[in-house]
Protein backbone atom coordinates (compact mmCIF):
# COMPACT_ATOMS: atom_id res chain seq x y z
CA UNK A 1 0.00 0.00 0.00
CA UNK A 2 2.47 2.40 1.06
CA UNK A 3 4.52 1.18 -1.75
CA UNK A 4 1.93 2.56 -4.43
CA UNK A 5 1.58 5.84 -2.67
CA UNK A 6 5.31 6.36 -3.26
CA UNK A 7 5.07 5.66 -6.84
CA UNK A 8 1.83 8.17 -7.06
CA UNK A 9 3.95 10.75 -4.95
CA UNK A 10 7.03 10.58 -7.70
CA UNK A 11 4.35 10.53 -10.83
CA UNK A 12 2.87 13.32 -8.85
CA UNK A 13 6.21 14.87 -9.33
CA UNK A 14 6.80 14.47 -12.96
CA UNK A 15 2.96 15.83 -13.00
CA UNK A 16 4.54 18.99 -11.84
CA UNK A 17 7.18 19.33 -13.88
CA UNK A 18 4.40 18.64 -17.12
CA UNK A 19 1.74 21.13 -15.46
CA UNK A 20 4.41 23.90 -14.98
CA UNK A 21 5.77 23.59 -18.49
CA UNK A 22 2.15 23.98 -19.66
CA UNK A 23 1.67 26.87 -17.73
CA UNK A 24 4.89 28.03 -19.09
CA UNK A 25 4.50 27.90 -22.57
CA UNK A 26 0.80 29.34 -21.71
CA UNK A 27 2.26 32.62 -19.64
CA UNK A 28 5.57 32.67 -20.68
CA UNK A 29 8.30 31.18 -18.14
CA UNK A 30 8.47 34.73 -15.78
CA UNK A 31 4.49 34.92 -15.20
CA UNK A 32 3.55 31.35 -14.69
CA UNK A 33 6.39 31.15 -11.91
CA UNK A 34 4.27 33.94 -10.18
CA UNK A 35 1.44 32.12 -11.04
CA UNK A 36 2.54 28.57 -9.90
CA UNK A 37 3.86 30.00 -6.55
CA UNK A 38 0.77 32.10 -5.48
CA UNK A 39 -1.77 28.83 -6.33
CA UNK A 40 0.68 26.66 -3.93
CA UNK A 41 0.71 29.98 -1.40
CA UNK A 42 -2.77 29.45 -1.40
CA UNK A 43 -2.58 25.97 -1.18
CA UNK A 44 -0.70 25.73 1.67
CA UNK A 45 -2.22 28.71 3.35
CA UNK A 46 -5.40 26.84 3.34
CA UNK A 47 -3.52 23.48 4.93
CA UNK A 48 -2.00 26.11 7.72
CA UNK A 49 -5.43 27.03 8.26
CA UNK A 50 -7.07 24.28 8.74
CA UNK A 51 -4.38 22.70 10.58
CA UNK A 52 -4.45 25.25 13.31
CA UNK A 53 -0.51 25.78 12.70
CA UNK A 54 1.43 28.43 14.32
CA UNK A 55 4.65 30.36 13.72
CA UNK A 56 7.07 30.90 16.75
CA UNK A 57 10.46 32.25 16.86
CA UNK A 58 11.54 33.11 13.48
CA UNK A 59 13.55 35.81 13.92
CA UNK A 60 15.58 33.75 15.68
CA UNK A 61 17.41 31.83 12.36
CA UNK A 62 19.61 32.96 9.71
CA UNK A 63 17.96 34.16 6.50
CA UNK A 64 19.42 31.79 4.42
CA UNK A 65 17.08 29.33 5.73
CA UNK A 66 13.95 30.77 4.51
CA UNK A 67 15.88 31.32 0.82
CA UNK A 68 14.46 27.69 -0.49
CA UNK A 69 11.54 29.57 -2.60
CA UNK A 70 13.84 31.43 -4.24
CA UNK A 71 16.51 28.71 -5.39
CA UNK A 72 12.88 26.82 -6.25
CA UNK A 73 12.05 29.74 -8.68
CA UNK A 74 15.95 28.43 -10.60
CA UNK A 75 13.92 25.20 -10.67
CA UNK A 76 10.70 26.09 -12.18
CA UNK A 77 12.16 28.46 -15.07
CA UNK A 78 14.88 25.85 -15.86
CA UNK A 79 12.40 23.20 -16.27
CA UNK A 80 9.80 24.97 -18.09
CA UNK A 81 12.69 26.32 -20.53
CA UNK A 82 13.98 22.60 -20.73
CA UNK A 83 10.43 20.80 -20.35
CA UNK A 84 9.22 22.31 -24.39
CA UNK A 85 12.57 21.24 -26.12
CA UNK A 86 13.50 17.83 -24.65
CA UNK A 87 10.31 16.55 -22.97
CA UNK A 88 9.01 15.25 -19.80
CA UNK A 89 11.00 12.41 -19.11
CA UNK A 90 14.17 13.75 -20.64
CA UNK A 91 14.30 16.57 -18.19
CA UNK A 92 12.92 14.47 -15.28
CA UNK A 93 16.18 11.75 -15.90
CA UNK A 94 18.55 14.53 -16.43
CA UNK A 95 17.00 16.70 -13.44
CA UNK A 96 17.73 12.98 -11.42
CA UNK A 97 21.54 13.15 -12.55
CA UNK A 98 21.86 16.62 -11.61
CA UNK A 99 20.20 15.41 -7.62
CA UNK A 100 22.49 12.42 -7.20
CA UNK A 101 25.89 14.38 -7.69
CA UNK A 102 24.68 16.97 -5.72
CA UNK A 103 23.52 15.04 -2.79
CA UNK A 104 27.19 13.18 -2.85
CA UNK A 105 29.11 16.76 -2.93
CA UNK A 106 26.94 17.86 0.22
CA UNK A 107 27.27 14.53 1.60
CA UNK A 108 30.48 13.86 1.35
CA UNK A 109 31.74 17.73 2.12
CA UNK A 110 29.25 17.85 4.74
CA UNK A 111 27.71 20.99 3.87
CA UNK A 112 24.78 22.90 5.16
CA UNK A 113 25.95 21.45 8.88
CA UNK A 114 25.18 17.70 8.13
CA UNK A 115 26.85 14.80 8.97
CA UNK A 116 30.13 14.14 6.61
CA UNK A 117 29.20 10.64 4.36
CA UNK A 118 32.33 10.09 2.08
CA UNK A 119 31.25 9.00 -1.30
CA UNK A 120 31.84 5.33 -2.01
CA UNK A 121 33.63 4.53 -5.08
CA UNK A 122 31.43 1.10 -5.84
CA UNK A 123 28.54 3.71 -7.17
CA UNK A 124 30.88 4.59 -9.85
CA UNK A 125 29.15 1.68 -11.81
CA UNK A 126 25.78 2.71 -10.90
CA UNK A 127 26.26 6.22 -12.04
CA UNK A 128 28.14 5.11 -15.29
CA UNK A 129 24.32 2.84 -15.84
CA UNK A 130 22.59 6.02 -15.36
CA UNK A 131 24.39 8.11 -17.26
CA UNK A 132 24.18 5.27 -20.64
CA UNK A 133 20.25 5.29 -19.65
CA UNK A 134 20.10 8.96 -20.34
CA UNK A 135 22.22 8.98 -23.63
CA UNK A 136 19.88 6.43 -24.75
CA UNK A 137 16.80 8.93 -23.96
CA UNK A 138 18.66 11.78 -25.06
CA UNK A 139 19.64 10.00 -28.72
CA UNK A 140 17.55 11.29 -31.77
CA UNK A 141 14.71 8.73 -32.08
CA UNK B 1 22.58 23.93 -23.88
CA UNK B 2 19.20 22.76 -22.43
CA UNK B 3 20.85 19.47 -21.29
CA UNK B 4 23.01 21.75 -18.63
CA UNK B 5 19.77 23.47 -17.78
CA UNK B 6 17.98 20.44 -17.21
CA UNK B 7 20.88 18.98 -14.76
CA UNK B 8 20.77 22.48 -13.07
CA UNK B 9 17.35 22.25 -12.44
CA UNK B 10 18.06 19.34 -10.53
CA UNK B 11 20.97 20.40 -8.40
CA UNK B 12 18.56 23.28 -7.43
CA UNK B 13 16.00 20.68 -6.24
CA UNK B 14 18.46 19.37 -3.97
CA UNK B 15 19.91 22.61 -2.33
CA UNK B 16 16.09 24.02 -2.21
CA UNK B 17 14.86 20.52 -0.59
CA UNK B 18 17.89 20.82 1.97
CA UNK B 19 17.26 24.51 2.78
CA UNK B 20 13.46 23.80 3.26
CA UNK B 21 14.60 20.76 5.30
CA UNK B 22 16.65 22.62 7.67
CA UNK B 23 13.85 25.29 7.81
CA UNK B 24 11.43 22.72 8.68
CA UNK B 25 13.18 21.06 11.20
CA UNK B 26 13.03 24.18 13.14
CA UNK B 27 9.47 25.51 12.86
CA UNK B 28 7.54 22.97 11.25
CA UNK B 29 6.89 21.27 7.80
CA UNK B 30 3.65 23.16 6.58
CA UNK B 31 5.13 26.53 8.13
CA UNK B 32 8.51 25.80 6.25
CA UNK B 33 6.22 24.59 3.29
CA UNK B 34 4.73 28.23 3.93
CA UNK B 35 7.91 30.45 3.63
CA UNK B 36 9.17 28.14 0.22
CA UNK B 37 5.92 29.33 -1.32
CA UNK B 38 6.20 32.85 -0.06
CA UNK B 39 9.51 33.71 -1.05
CA UNK B 40 9.34 32.25 -4.25
CA UNK B 41 5.78 33.93 -5.24
CA UNK B 42 7.37 37.31 -4.12
CA UNK B 43 10.93 36.39 -5.78
CA UNK B 44 9.11 35.64 -9.06
CA UNK B 45 7.33 38.63 -8.91
CA UNK B 46 10.53 41.12 -9.01
CA UNK B 47 11.69 38.53 -11.80
CA UNK B 48 8.36 39.32 -13.55
CA UNK B 49 9.26 42.92 -13.18
CA UNK B 50 12.25 43.55 -14.20
CA UNK B 51 11.57 40.75 -17.58
CA UNK B 52 9.20 43.14 -18.89
CA UNK B 53 6.33 40.75 -18.87
CA UNK B 54 4.18 42.10 -16.39
CA UNK B 55 1.30 42.53 -18.66
CA UNK B 56 1.07 38.25 -19.24
CA UNK B 57 0.10 37.60 -15.69
CA UNK B 58 -3.50 39.42 -16.48
CA UNK B 59 -3.37 38.49 -20.20
CA UNK B 60 -5.90 36.04 -20.45
CA UNK B 61 -4.36 33.92 -22.53
CA UNK B 62 -1.70 33.19 -19.91
CA UNK B 63 -4.95 31.02 -18.20
CA UNK B 64 -5.87 28.85 -21.34
CA UNK B 65 -3.61 26.44 -20.78
CA UNK B 66 -5.42 23.05 -19.87
CA UNK B 67 -7.12 23.51 -16.89
CA UNK B 68 -5.25 20.55 -15.07
CA UNK B 69 -1.84 22.52 -15.24
CA UNK B 70 -3.06 24.99 -13.28
CA UNK B 71 -3.53 22.45 -10.07
CA UNK B 72 0.54 21.45 -10.30
CA UNK B 73 1.20 24.48 -7.89
CA UNK B 74 -1.86 22.66 -5.49
CA UNK B 75 -0.20 18.91 -5.44
CA UNK B 76 3.42 20.36 -4.80
CA UNK B 77 2.01 21.05 -1.47
CA UNK B 78 0.41 17.72 -1.26
CA UNK B 79 3.72 15.60 -2.46
CA UNK B 80 5.40 17.14 0.57
CA UNK B 81 2.81 15.96 3.17
CA UNK B 82 2.31 12.44 1.25
CA UNK B 83 6.55 12.17 1.22
CA UNK B 84 7.04 13.32 4.46
CA UNK B 85 3.75 10.73 5.61
CA UNK B 86 5.92 7.79 4.04
CA UNK B 87 9.22 8.71 5.38
CA UNK B 88 7.27 7.24 9.13
CA UNK B 89 6.06 4.25 7.17
CA UNK B 90 8.83 2.59 4.61
CA UNK B 91 12.35 2.57 4.91
CA UNK B 92 14.02 5.73 2.59
CA UNK B 93 15.95 3.23 0.60
CA UNK B 94 12.52 1.69 -0.97
CA UNK B 95 11.10 5.41 -0.44
CA UNK B 96 13.49 6.87 -2.76
CA UNK B 97 13.34 4.18 -5.06
CA UNK B 98 9.72 4.08 -5.78
CA UNK B 99 9.38 7.80 -6.05
CA UNK B 100 12.21 8.05 -8.95
CA UNK B 101 10.33 5.11 -10.37
CA UNK B 102 7.52 7.05 -10.25
CA UNK B 103 8.41 10.32 -11.66
CA UNK B 104 10.24 8.75 -14.62
CA UNK B 105 7.49 6.40 -15.76
CA UNK B 106 4.81 9.23 -14.69
CA UNK B 107 6.79 11.34 -17.08
CA UNK B 108 6.81 8.68 -19.69
CA UNK B 109 2.83 8.47 -19.43
CA UNK B 110 2.45 12.04 -19.46
CA UNK B 111 4.55 12.43 -22.51
CA UNK B 112 2.03 10.46 -24.42
CA UNK B 113 -1.19 11.75 -23.32
CA UNK B 114 0.32 15.61 -23.67
CA UNK B 115 2.01 14.45 -27.29
CA UNK B 116 1.16 11.15 -28.33
CA UNK B 117 5.38 10.75 -27.67
CA UNK B 118 5.66 6.51 -26.40
CA UNK B 119 9.03 5.53 -27.29
CA UNK B 120 10.62 2.22 -27.13
CA UNK B 121 13.96 3.52 -26.69
CA UNK B 122 13.15 5.75 -24.10
CA UNK B 123 12.28 3.09 -21.69
CA UNK B 124 14.82 0.98 -22.00
CA UNK B 125 17.32 4.15 -21.44
CA UNK B 126 14.65 4.87 -18.08
CA UNK B 127 14.90 1.17 -17.62
CA UNK B 128 19.01 2.09 -17.53
CA UNK B 129 18.17 4.96 -15.21
CA UNK B 130 16.23 2.24 -12.82
CA UNK B 131 19.10 0.13 -12.36
CA UNK B 132 21.96 2.43 -12.10
CA UNK B 133 19.64 3.76 -9.02
CA UNK B 134 18.79 0.56 -7.62
CA UNK B 135 22.25 -0.31 -7.35
CA UNK B 136 23.66 2.62 -5.80
CA UNK B 137 20.67 2.80 -3.48
CA UNK B 138 21.91 -1.10 -2.52
CA UNK B 139 25.43 0.38 -1.69
CA UNK B 140 24.12 2.98 0.36
CA UNK B 141 21.69 0.36 2.61
CA UNK B 142 24.44 -2.36 2.97
CA UNK B 143 26.82 0.85 4.47
CA UNK B 144 24.18 2.48 6.55
CA UNK B 145 23.52 -1.87 7.94
CA UNK B 146 27.08 -2.46 8.19
CA UNK B 147 28.17 0.87 10.59
CA UNK B 148 24.62 1.45 12.23
CA UNK B 149 25.39 4.49 13.38
CA UNK B 150 22.32 7.67 13.42
CA UNK B 151 24.76 9.84 10.59
CA UNK B 152 23.66 7.66 8.21
CA UNK B 153 19.91 8.17 9.00
CA UNK B 154 20.35 11.67 8.84
CA UNK B 155 22.73 11.45 5.22
CA UNK B 156 19.75 9.21 4.17
CA UNK B 157 17.12 11.71 5.40
CA UNK B 158 18.40 14.63 2.74
CA UNK B 159 20.06 13.04 -0.19
CA UNK B 160 17.40 10.31 -1.05
CA UNK B 161 13.80 12.15 0.24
Amino acid sequence: MYYLLSLIAGSLLAFMVSSNGIIGEAAGNYASSVIIHLIGLVGVVVVLIITKAKFKNLRQFPLWMYSAGLIGIITVLFNNLTYTTLGVSLTVALGLLGQSVTSIVIDHFGLFGLPISRFDTKKILGFVIILIGIVIMALPA
Amino acid sequence: MYILLAILAGVSIVLSRIVNYVLADKIGLFQGTFFNYLLGFLGSFVLLLISGDTIQLFSLSSYQGTWWAYTGGLVGVGVIALSSHLSSKISAFYLTLLLFVGQLFGGMVLDYIVSGDFSLQKIIGGLLVVVGLSYNLWIDSKGKHTKKDSTHIVKEGVSSI
